[in-house]
């Protein structure tokens, strides 16, 4: 009776060792995500990295529908903005790379979104903004934002 | 227009305010600041406003396809899979009447009604019409179903069937959603005009006027007001936000 009781408790904490071993191996092998820096000084969402990580989404979604069924097409909390700040300068890298800002995360998260299937995922300068070269200025984007550059 | 009547405490303010109106104007037409322009971008559309369009198909010319061009450009929208899957915000028609042989061109699009049937018939009212009478897909909850298409009268739905890539980043669009003209609301929502619109002028055509229809001194509204302008079905009481001279 008791040489048995010894053995389950031998087998316990073999199993218990091999189970850490192999936790510890399987934390080493995922890459801890190191998104790319963004080009902007001011994030658009307040509070600390942790708080942005938690809780970017629901200012995106409170402004999806703003921007939807009201017009309110301000920068902040678009997710348009966020791209062309954080989103890859390279323009081979799309959403799905790990390159990309928003994947880094989202993989190592096991976080599944489709925001991207419709949204661009690439940074979208103004210029290239207004679609219509028939009268570029007539486009208040394409308008404001050459007098910012032109005051530069 | 019945629709569209102004009470009397709005037509006398309009009237109180007309002098006011005359010292902002520098000659006739030309306006220093646009009633339309006035919305700050916080804020969010009102039914003070409601978009219109007013298109002339006696100056629409036969064979001219700038509109519909300059809406492909504006909205991203490629033509990759042909007729049967390419999506079509705008399309010329071509009307010809067979006993005189006269021949009639126009553009077609989303009519913007002020009761529309594909928001009628949408089961999870993804499809909807804004404050300002816009009618757009909100293609978030849009589950594709296209029951909206079947209920279009005008045949201004498209279905997005393919991946779609490189999207204009004022323009999201995707697969397994349903589209149609926005007026350009990412234009409008600034100040413009729709990217059609534009073209139309650009090409000295001026077939295509845009405005507010509620607001009396907008060109849209002194045009209706002066010559009319013909609703296409207007059997089905839709009242369209989109009117036709010369048909």
């Amino acid at each position: 009776m008791q040489f048995s009781m010894r053995l389950m408790h031998s087998v316990k904490l073999i199993l218990g060792a091999v189970v850490l071993t192999a936790s510890m191996n399987i934390l080493a092998d995922v890459t801890i995500p190191h998104p790319p820096k963004p080009r902007g000084d001011k994030c658009s969402i307040p509070g600390d990295d942790e708080h942005k990580t938690a809780h970017h989404f629901e200012y995106l979604l409170h402004k999806r529908d703003q921007t939807m069924h009201q017009g309110i097409r301000t920068k902040q909390y678009s997710l348009k903005e966020c791209i062309n700040c954080h989103g890859p300068a390279d323009k081979t890298v799309h959403y799905g790379n790990p390159k990309h800002f928003c994947s880094s995360c989202h993989r190592y998260a096991s976080v599944n979104i489709d925001c991207f299937q419709c949204h661009a995922d690439q940074p979208q300068p103004a210029e290239d903004n207004q679609a219509s070269d028939l009268n570029p200025a007539s486009f208040p984007h394409y308008a404001e934002t050459t007098a910012k550059e032109s005051k530069k | 227009m019945s629709d569209d009547t102004i009470n009397k405490s709005r037509r006398s303010f309009v009237e109180k305010s007309a002098t006011t109106f005359a010292a902002l104007s520098v000659a006739p037409g030309i306006f220093l600041h646009q009633v339309g322009n006035a919305r700050p971008a916080d804020q969010a559309v009102t039914s003070q406003v409601r978009w219109g369009m007013l298109i002339d198909t006696s100056k629409c010319a036969s064979g001219c396809d700038a509109c519909v061009s300059a809406c492909n450009r504006e909205n991203g929208l490629k033509q990759h899979f042909g007729p049967e899957k390419d999506p079509v915000w705008i399309r010329k028609v071509k009307l010809r009447d067979t006993t005189t042989g006269h021949v009639t061109s126009l553009p077609m699009m989303c009519q913007h009604c002020e009761h529309p049937p594909c928001v009628d018939v949408c089961p999870t009212g993804d499809s909807f019409k804004r404050e300002d009478g816009i009618v757009l897909v909100d293609r978030h909850i849009c589950i594709g179903c296209r029951y909206c298409m079947m209920a279009c009268p005008y045949k201004a739905r498209s279905f997005e069937h393919e991946d779609v890539t490189d999207q204009k980043a004022y323009a999201p669009r995707g697969k397994g959603t349903v589209e149609s003209c926005t007026f350009c609301v990412q234009r409008v929502d600034e100040g413009g005009t729709p990217a059609c619109v534009e073209a139309c002028s650009a090409e000295n055509h001026n077939a295509m006027i845009f405005g507010d229809i509620k607001d009396p001194n907008s060109e849209i509204s002194k045009e209706l007001q002066k010559h009319g302008g013909n609703q296409i079905r207007s059997d089905l009481n839709l009242n369209t936000g989109v009117r036709y001279q010369g048909i």
